[in-house]
């Protein structure tokens, strides 16, 4: 029995799975969350005790949570160096992406590290967008960085 | 009762502070695999290849390695009649991601004449293609179904190894 | 034989939820899952501890456009540090999603399960049919350019032949299900209008116009389930899950006959034989079947014999199935009434059913007693139909 397919190379056809674009709404919580990132302040929610960075719209049991500024220091908890984009072209500076920490609350944020020398457990801030640029994305951050009291140690 | 969920409207949505937008760029290179690269090329030479299970015997068009059925291995290669019978029908106005279409569109599933196939099993050896030489109205009316049809090629040298290598089925 | 498979828990549904069922809602997939797991959990006078699985539901990650879909709302629908589980079946999705569920708790697995499902189709832009043009095989189909609705319009076309049926008979059905939708205030399509209305409605793909087709939407729906000793202990009125089936065609959807779905008997024969049920046009009292198209209601009636095949145009205009009727369908709103968001849609009908058992749907009870009920999801290429059998 013939089980090949037949002679010579396998045929390949070109397609892709794409829409125009795709549009996320931030959600109910999200667009509070927004709202306050473009005026430059990060949030997180406060369910009893805990404090839970970013802010989600729920707390670990289901019960709902309430929205709170969230300042600084944000401690690097852990970061890796990016080398290529997300289709595999070098970047022309390499890019390093933190984790985020903060001292009172749970979870963490990731987001770009601007630093010499970046260490685990350096304290950092986030260094934000001119206002008029804004538009309540983690984009308003352009990156983070060391902050003074940790450029002293 | 206050039922969960806000509605907005795409002007507010436009609005609203935090929204991200995101263009999926997702490029894809299908293999067409054993039994469909044979058919491909077949359509190249203006055939209509189909294969028969070795076991059950029935015709698999569109051809694949192995009958779903019985689960056996698809046996030997066929060249299949290239005329056929309209089964449904219907017309489009409507584009891919729904846009207007300049002409409507008409599509059928076709139901080859195969041999050993007395024509009204409900599997059969079958074809989803475009009609053409048929009107709106043909297919509004229920005139076209049952309609007797063949495949109408390509020139040779247009043919590329794609369905689209058969520019539609007409009537004969 | 009342069952073919062992059972070793008998199941009950003992609490259900909605989110609004809109074109675009400001949550996020996470939090419609929230709101309709947490509405759940409430009418089931449940807190999130007292679960001990998760089983989720969602169609396609292309319409909320995230991959590993089931792990983005997971947090939303309770699954926090749980077992989990999502299951996909495209349009079938709905109603596997507490057939899954059951089977977490009739094995002995799990005592409770929170089942949730979560559709959100405002996402893809320009349209959610842009997504959809991805459910066709990329090298025999998708060159001609192909529509969504175009394969039901061919399966409708086909249907309406076979059984004699004419545009206006299947237009009743849309009236019918928005209608119904009226006393829903979950609905998005929920509208007095008439037959003529349908016919004169934008024709996108003939036979099939606007209003033949439920509207995309966003939306959530989420139940709580139980083996008999938490039941009983919780509530009074347990809606017992008596029967599951679920079955799948062949993609090569243009080598078949489409006028009648025998995937849908063969589903329906497996919930049947399950419940014990022999004669279901008889025994069912109620029925929330698939009506993502008004034909496919009539399709599925018949696939899930509550009528004899090409019966149930005749049926539905005598009547039959309006909610004063003998075997009410889509009491809901259904599909049509209330917008398709899809894996929350087909979950919405076994909660309509949860509510219809229990005589808790307020102006939407039906007039008859109601013991029996089934549901039906439909998806894929004319390929998929899952099937649960509800009693009192």
């Amino acid at each position: 029995m013939n089980r090949r397919g037949g002679r010579g190379e396998l045929l390949h056809v070109e397609g892709s799975m794409e829409a125009d674009k795709y549009v996320y709404p931030p959600g109910v919580l999200g667009s509070e969350a927004a709202k306050a990132l473009a005026e430059g302040k990060l949030t997180g929610i406060r369910c009893g005790e805990k404090l839970i960075v970013p802010p989600r719209p729920y707390c670990p049991d289901h019960s709902k949570g309430e929205l709170v500024e969230v300042r600084g220091p944000w401690i690097v908890e852990s970061f890796t160096i990016v080398y290529e984009d997300m289709y595999g072209n070098m970047l022309e500076t390499p890019q390093v992406i933190a984790v985020l920490r903060h001292e009172d609350a749970e979870g963490s944020i990731v987001h770009f590290l601007k630093a010499e020398k970046p260490r685990v457990g350096m304290r950092t801030r986030p260094v934000f967008k001119s206002p008029e640029e804004r538009n309540g994305t983690l984009g308003d951050i352009l990156y983070f960085e060391p902050a003074e009291q940790a450029s002293k140690k | 009762m206050e039922i969960p969920g806000k509605y907005v409207r795409e002007e507010e949505l436009r609005k609203m502070k935090g929204v991200i937008e995101y263009v999926p760029k997702a490029k894809y290179s299908y293999s067409a695999g054993q039994a469909l690269s044979v058919f491909l090329r077949g359509l190249k030479e203006g055939k209509i290849l189909g294969k028969r299970c070795s076991s059950c015997g029935r015709i698999l068009l569109p051809p694949r390695e192995f009958c779903e059925s019985c689960f056996s291995p698809a046996g030997e290669w066929l060249e299949l009649p290239q005329t056929g019978r309209v089964e449904t029908a219907s017309v489009s106005y409507i584009s891919a991601k729904r846009g207007k279409l300049e002409r409507p569109e008409i599509v059928a599933i076709i139901r080859l004449d195969a041999p050993g196939y007395r024509g009204d099993e409900p599997e059969f050896p079958g074809i989803f293609h475009r009609l053409c030489g048929v009107s709106e109205e043909d297919v509004m009316s229920g005139r076209v179904f049952g309609a007797r049809v063949r495949a109408r090629w390509r020139p040779a040298e247009q043919r590329a190894g794609s369905i689209t290598d058969i520019e539609c089925f007409e009537r004969w | 034989m009342r069952t073919n498979v062992h059972v070793k828990k008998r199941v009950a549904i003992v609490g259900a939820g909605l989110t609004l069922f809109a074109r675009r809602l400001l949550e996020t997939p996470a939090e419609l899952a929230w709101e309709a797991a947490s509405r759940a959990l409430g009418s089931a006078g449940l807190a999130l501890k007292d679960i001990d699985c998760v089983v989720i539901g969602s169609a396609v990650d292309g319409f909320d456009g995230v991959h590993m879909k089931g792990e983005h709302i997971a947090d939303g629908a309770g699954g926090l540090l749980r077992p989990t589980v999502r299951v996909a079946m495209g349009g079938g999705t709905g109603v596997m999603v507490p057939i899954a569920a059951w089977w977490h708790v009739a094995s002995g697995l799990c005592k409770t399960v929170l089942a949730v499902g979560e559709e959100k189709m405002s996402h893809a832009y320009p349209h959610p049919q842009a997504v959809f043009a991805y459910i066709w095989h990329p090298i025999l189909e998708r060159p001609l350019g192909p529509n969504l609705i175009w394969i039901f319009a061919l399966e409708m076309a086909w249907y309406m032949r076979e059984c004699k049926a004419s545009k206006e008979d299947i237009a009743l059905v849309s009236v019918k299900n928005k209608r119904n939708a009226l006393d829903n205030p979950h609905a998005q399509a929920a509208a007095n209008i008439t037959v003529e209305d349908v016919l004169k409605s934008e024709t996108l793909v003939w036979p099939v116009q606007l209003l033949d087709i439920s509207p995309v939407s966003d939306g959530a729906a989420a139940l709580v389930l139980a083996d008999e000793s938490v039941a009983r202990r919780i509530t009074d009125t347990p809606v017992w899950i008596e029967g599951v089936g679920f079955a799948l065609d062949s993609s090569f959807w243009y080598n078949r006959d489409l006028s009648y779905p025998r995937y849908v008997e063969q589903a329906a024969r497996m919930a049947y034989k399950m419940a014990g049920i022999e004669r279901p046009w008889k025994e069912i009292d109620i029925a929330e079947p698939h009506d993502p198209f008004d034909y496919k209601e009539l399709h599925n009636l018949e696939g899930l014999m509550l009528a004899r095949k090409c019966e149930a145009p005749r049926l539905l205009k005598e009547g039959h199935f309006e909610r004063s009727g003998e075997l009410p369908t889509s009491p809901s709103g259904g599909l049509l009434g209330m917008g398709n968001p899809i894996a929350a849609s087909g979950l919405m009908k076994t909660a309509e059913l949860f509510w219809q058992l229990r005589y808790e749907a307020g102006a939407r009870q039906v007039k008859k007693a109601v013991h029996k009920a089934v549901a039906s999801s439909w998806g894929g290429l004319m390929q998929t139909s899952t099937v649960i059998v509800l009693s009192r």
